[in-house]
């Protein structure tokens, strides 16, 4: 990118169906009058609107004070000049300082609140967030690495590279590339605070370096463009009610030439034997049950279709499957235990399921874990492996 | 580089980061160059940080409005140097500069305002008020919202040494 690129960096919307006037980007004029359309339009829209306007500066990363005081100016002469019109600003808690400045209008004009958009996106983040799922988690990384090791070169992963792990969790991932793959760089993103806290604990007991954790949201990441060789997802497309936003963004930082790595399950196809029926039965209700919640746990064999649509070429998908043969059984059986508490415990009851339903598909927890630890028995849990590469 | 020590006043010695030095005039004859060197710079530094994307984020929008107000400096000539150096969770910027002696007073007088106790209220009424941000706003506006402390020092020369301490990895939103 050249520093004296002149296009602006910017971009003013006015969406009428929603009431919104939203400005994203980086907008640092040397004066007022190259704000001109974007101030027109934002009059305009005052101009137009009944009740509410929104303002959402959520995908506003850099705004200097001249600019500020533009836009600010505008909102605070229309409460003025209209007490019938609401203002809602909606900032980011990623980009730090728009909270603080933007929620100093409220202080001005009562017509004005500020909003920090956050969590509600992800549906499912409340159940999975609470501190005793952090073993599982580990658990089930530890599971996955014995084959992901062998598979991660195949999609781009070598020393030396540059590399971004999105929605990294507790960021045992990171940490297990670091170890075994030396990329030069790792950057580690995710959006629940609490996960971060643990994966810097771990990094400064362990002292790893090379490393770096940043609170950001996968749907709209304050990372430059085309920085990394190769951008990993792992267990987290399926969580988003709308992933094609998130791939369009690890699309956006992946370098052209470099790839985007995503790890999907199908958890109708987690199966078992013996009591293969009850098994079966109950991971098909796991499949509806994330469905009443807007994600898609069935998403595994749809990521091929979702990398040729946002543009990559040159895919590969694969699969493997997690069993009670690889390690430990126990650590199999564990991981069970820790879904079946989460999903027919909390979500089952947050969908208000009946005790009958909750007794019946508890049993098919049981039964998975009954055929992990039995002697002749063979449990397993699918995953999907694909990539794509950025073209040139 | 030369390693910078600031134990004037018994503190804390700040282990320097980075230093950028160009001519005032080449700096001054592109808006662009604010935001290209606190960019530049603020990637740099908040690699280590322990969230560098937000680090840098916001290390770069304090030190962009920084070089604004270097930039809407009348200045004589000579060479700006822009240097960070790092104690703990403090980032300290200097900055040191060439200027004509009414300039001199203009820094002075805004630092003792950022000083003050009502620059809080001094810039709340900016924001609702009709004028764009003045230069000494915008100086308000980093201890305001960034917590940073500010002070000049003596600089050889025409030049003064402004020294903005910014505690950022210690900021919550
Ligand atoms: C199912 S976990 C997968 C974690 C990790 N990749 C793994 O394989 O263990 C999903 C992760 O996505 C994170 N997440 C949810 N919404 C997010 C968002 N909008 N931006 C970034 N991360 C998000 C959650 O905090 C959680 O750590």
């Amino acid at each position: 990118m050249s520093p004296y690129n002149l296009l602006p960096r910017f971009k003013a919307q006015y969406d009428a169906n929603n009431q919104e006037f939203s400005i994203s980007g980086v907008v640092r004029p040397q004066a007022i009058d190259e704000l001109g359309p974007s101030i027109a339009l934002l009059r305009d829209a005052i101009g137009r609107v009944r009740g509410v306007l929104y303002v959402n500066v959520r995908r506003l990363t850099q705004m200097n004070n001249a600019a500020f005081h533009a836009f600010s100016r505008i909102i605070i002469d229309a409460c003025r000049a209209r007490p019938d019109l609401k203002f809602v600003v909606i900032t980011s808690s990623v980009v730090g300082w728009t909270s603080r400045k933007f929620g100093r209008l409220s202080g001005i004009e009562p017509n004005i609140t500020v909003e920090e958009y956050d969590s509600e996106f992800y549906p499912g983040q409340g159940f999975l967030e609470e501190g005793g799922f952090v073993p599982i988690l580990r658990t089930q990384t530890k599971m996955t690495w014995r084959h992901e090791r062998a598979i991660l070169p195949r999609h781009g992963m070598k020393p030396g590279i540059v590399m971004a792990d999105i929605c990294c969790g507790i960021g045992d991932f990171a940490v297990l590339v670091q170890k075994e793959f030396q990329p030069s760089r790792i950057v580690a993103l995710d959006h629940s605070i609490s996960s971060l806290d643990y994966a810097r604990r771990v990094m400064r007991e362990f002292d790893i370096r090379g490393i770096e954790y940043t609170y950001g949201d996968a749907s709209e990441m304050l990372l430059d463009e085309a920085q990394f060789d190769l951008v990993t997802c792992r267990h987290s497309l399926q969580i988003f009610n709308r992933p094609e936003l998130i791939l369009k963004e690890l699309y956006r930082i992946c370098k052209p030439g470099g790839r985007v790595y995503i790890t999907n399950e199908k958890n109708s196809h987690c199966l078992g034997e013996p009591r293969a029926e009850s098994i079966r039965w109950t991971y098909n209700e796991v499949a509806k049950l994330f469905g009443h919640f807007e994600m898609d746990v069935e998403l595994g064999p749809k990521s091929r279709r979702y990398l040729i649509e946002a543009g990559f070429e040159d895919i590969r998908v694969e699969t493997f499957m997690v069993t009670n043969l690889d390690g430990d059984p126990q650590d199999f059986a564990d991981v069970i235990a820790a879904w079946a508490d989460v999903y027919a415990g909390e979500m089952a009851s947050k969908r208000g399921d009946c005790p009958e339903f909750v007794a019946r598909f508890r049993q098919g927890f049981q039964d998975h874990i009954f055929a992990a630890l039995h002697p002749k028995g063979y449990a397993g849990w699918p995953i999907w492996v694909a990539s794509g590469r950025r073209p040139q | 580089m030369e390693p910078v020590h600031h134990d004037l006043a018994g503190g804390p010695a700040f282990e320097p980061m980075i230093q950028i030095d160009m001519e005032i005039k080449a700096f001054v004859s592109v808006w662009r160059h604010c935001d290209y060197v606190s960019t530049y710079m603020a990637r740099m530094i908040s690699q280590n940080r322990s969230d560098s994307v937000r680090h840098s984020n916001l290390f770069s929008s304090a030190f962009n409005e920084l070089l604004e107000v270097v930039f809407r400096t009348r200045h004589a000539d000579g060479e700006l140097a822009c240097r960070v150096s790092r104690h703990g969770a403090t980032d300290r910027i200097e900055l040191i500069l060439p200027c004509v002696p009414e300039e001199r007073r203009f820094y002075e007088e805004a630092v003792s305002q950022v000083a003050g106790i009502e620059a809080r209220e001094r810039y709340l009424n900016s924001v609702s008020g009709d004028l764009a941000p003045s230069r000494e706003v915008v100086l308000l506006e980093l201890a305001v919202d960034y917590n940073a402390t500010l002070r000049l020092e003596e600089a050889d020369g025409d030049a003064i040494k402004l020294v903005v301490d910014l505690p950022l990895e210690g900021l919550r939103n």
